[in-house]
């Protein structure tokens, strides 16, 4: 694993050579993570000793999925939430997508494992760059993230299907542009996941920094698992 | 690159934790708002109208301040909010979209809009019912950006007009979340800052609107108002939005500066009345202490520190003081014993300062509050520009608030074109 850091660090041609076969046959193989995540230097608050309040709502959206299929973007059911987490698959900002879609992995492994959970709880990754993250690229994400719970990956079928969607959830992503006005083949975002309810509402809003599966987890302990007024599906 | 290979190389970067820049911003702000690394081409000043002088009301400045742009030095824009309102704080929304900015008078507060045009701000948004709505917070001070929020911390409540106060959210569109009262045995507020990797904030204490809204020359000869100043700082669980420590700090500590580098466990804040600067440091059982490091001037003579800012290195902590108009820059490269290595008269008073993610440029302006000006004799109000190289102040600019009939200017927020634009150049606004 050294060698393979090294080689992310500084040699693209090394990376190419051994990425793929690495982590590929780990997951394969069924393997754990080969990196585990930091150790988190707080402690985490006891679940149901805070509140969650309110913080927006937002609309359920049609969008693409990677099977190629339309369908709600949130589809929640009395007593489930959502994690939803906005990336693009070129991010490079180590912070930024690559985090996001990191900590949902983690999350999607610690629900598997979580009987009271697992059912009341959906991953949805949206990309926000719908005309390169196509369907089939998507089903590529899915593949390599294989999903142990409900963990759901789409996108706009056009950046007009988009702009709504990223304009209710406060989502900015705004192409980057040589001084010539050549798109780079990235995006300025401040990578968010949010946390929704069945009715819409958005009840936290993660970003570097606090954006942790521990910790979305405690949060998703206290939404559904100790709010007495939340159903079950 | 396939797409496939994009998506591994993602996940190997997210997997490894692989550290990126900071998410800080030029320095002193929230660390979720993206930042400016490269020149900025505007300042944005929160400015206290002066009845008869121009229009007379509190008004964002928009100043250019790109030696490369024709605007250098120029005031670019203004737009009048109508009235005096005691214009102090503000801050940018997550997305630098935003520009909220708060009356402590009359509890008022103004959201511009930066994005559509960057050189001429507009208001979007004008929130009036932040006492009603927060259940009797009065004094909105502190603007710190959230993920799709604002926490405002405020000065003093309903009432009686003194001390005890709460830190209030929004979210980005302006719309009342929650009131977060101050605790028992330190109720006092004035900012609130995050250290997102410890899941900790700070938050510091000054006074009321019965002291804030009077004249600072009476004030001081008022014993008894003179102790409903706050002396204490509290550590949170951010998250969890719960008291955690009580910190004794005496003599109303204000700004809150965390390290910036994320290894760095630590804080600094200045005390008004007793002149002194202070340390917040993280123990090994991760509870925190406030450690008295270093007069800041004489402190017999009430020098006053306000604002300050550290580099982004985490190096230099410019200290400001208002009555004697001084900056001393502390090297706190050991944090435990802050050295003076550099000082300088800015002008009669200072008040503000704003450095450049760089550190190379420096920004200083002179309002505190309108009956606290002036209190040394000479009310000299401006925005004052100078390059830092690691040694020396050296001027770039300055323009006189007074001659351009503007007011008193306040706080500062930097602007850049490209970066709304998507822009990107050497040095530019990172992605």
């Amino acid at each position: 694993m050294r060698t393979l850091v090294r080689g992310v660090l500084t040699g693209a041609g090394y990376l190419r050579q051994s990425w793929s076969f690495v982590l590929l046959a780990s997951a394969l193989v069924g393997a754990p993570s080969p990196v585990t995540a930091e150790d988190l230097r707080y402690e985490l608050p006891a679940a149901g000793s805070y509140a969650l309040p309110v913080i927006d709502r937002v609309s359920d959206y049609e969008m693409l999925g990677a099977d190629n299929r339309r369908g709600p973007l949130l589809d929640l059911a009395a007593g489930q939430c959502a994690v939803v987490s906005f990336v693009y698959l070129s991010c490079t900002d180590a912070r930024g997508c690559p985090l996001a879609l990191a900590t949902l992995r983690r999350l999607d492994r610690l629900l598997a494992d979580r009987d009271d959970l697992a059912d009341r709880v959906r991953l949805v990754t949206v990309s926000f760059d719908p005309e390169r993250d196509r369907p089939p690229q998507l089903a590529s994400l899915r593949r390599h993230m294989d999903p142990r719970a409900d963990w759901r990956f789409v996108t706009a079928a056009s950046p007009t299907e988009l702009r709504p969607v990223l304009r209710d959830y406060g989502q900015d992503a705004v192409p980057l542009l040589t001084s010539n006005g050549a798109f780079l083949g990235r995006m300025r975002h401040v990578a968010k996941v949010f946390l929704i309810d069945s009715e819409g509402a958005v009840r936290n809003i993660y970003s570097s920094g606090l954006m942790d599966h521990r910790l979305l987890l405690r949060d998703l302990e206290t939404l559904l698992l100790t709010d007495a007024a939340t159903p079950r599906p | 690159m396939d797409h496939s290979r994009r998506v591994w190389i993602g996940l190997l970067v997210g997997l490894l934790g692989l550290a990126g820049p900071s998410a800080a911003d030029e320095t002193c702000q929230s660390p979720y708002i993206p930042k400016l690394t490269g020149q900025e081409d505007f300042i944005y000043i929160w400015t206290v109208g002066i009845e008869g002088l121009g229009d007379g009301s509190d008004k964002v400045v928009t100043v250019g301040v790109n030696p490369e742009r024709s605007d250098f030095g120029k005031v670019v824009s203004s737009v009048s909010v109508g009235g005096r309102h005691e214009a102090h704080h503000g801050g940018l929304s997550d997305d630098r979209r935003h520009f909220w900015v708060g009356g402590l008078d009359d509890s008022r507060i103004y959201i511009m809009d930066l994005a559509t045009d960057p050189a001429r701000p507009r208001l979007v948004r004008t929130i009036e019912d932040f006492t009603e709505k927060s259940g009797g917070v009065v004094g909105p001070h502190g603007f710190y950006a959230l993920p799709g929020r604002m926490l405002i911390s405020a000065l003093s409540n309903a009432a009686d007009g003194g001390g005890r106060t709460a830190m209030v959210e929004y979210n980005n569109d302006g719309e009342y979340i929650r009131t977060i009262w101050m605790p028992e045995g330190a109720p006092y507020g004035y900012d609130a800052r995050i250290k997102a990797e410890l899941n900790r904030m700070l938050t510091s204490s000054f006074t009321g609107r019965n002291n804030y809204m009077r004249k600072l020359s009476e004030l001081l000869g008022d014993a008894e108002a003179m102790k409903n100043f706050g002396n204490t700082m509290v550590v949170w669980d951010y998250h969890a939005r719960k008291p955690l420590q009580i910190l004794e700090v005496p003599g109303a500590p204000l700004e809150i500066r965390w390290a910036l580098r994320p290894e760095h466990e630590y804080a600094f804040t200045s005390t008004a009345l007793t002149s002194k600067l202070w340390g917040i440091f993280r123990k090994d059982d991760g509870t925190f202490e406030a450690v008295e490091l270093a007069d800041i001037g004489d402190p017999s003579k009430v020098p006053l520190p306000v604002d300050i800012s550290l580099s982004a290195d985490d190096r230099f902590l410019f200290v400001n003081s208002f009555l004697d108009g001084m900056v001393r820059v502390f090297d706190v490269v050991n944090p435990r014993a802050p050295k003076v290595v550099y000082e300088r008269k800015i002008g009669p008073q200072v008040n503000m300062v704003s450095q450049s993610w760089d550190g190379k440029r420096l920004y200083f302006t002179s309002s505190l509050l309108a009956n606290w000006d002036g209190t040394g004799g000479d009310d000299a109000q401006f925005l004052k520009a100078y390059t830092w190289d690691g040694k020396t102040l050296e001027p770039l600019f300055e323009l006189d608030f007074r001659s351009e009939k503007l007011g008193r200017p306040h706080m500062m927020r930097f602007g850049q074109i490209d970066f709304y634009r998507g822009r990107v150049s050497e040095g530019g606004a990172g992605g």
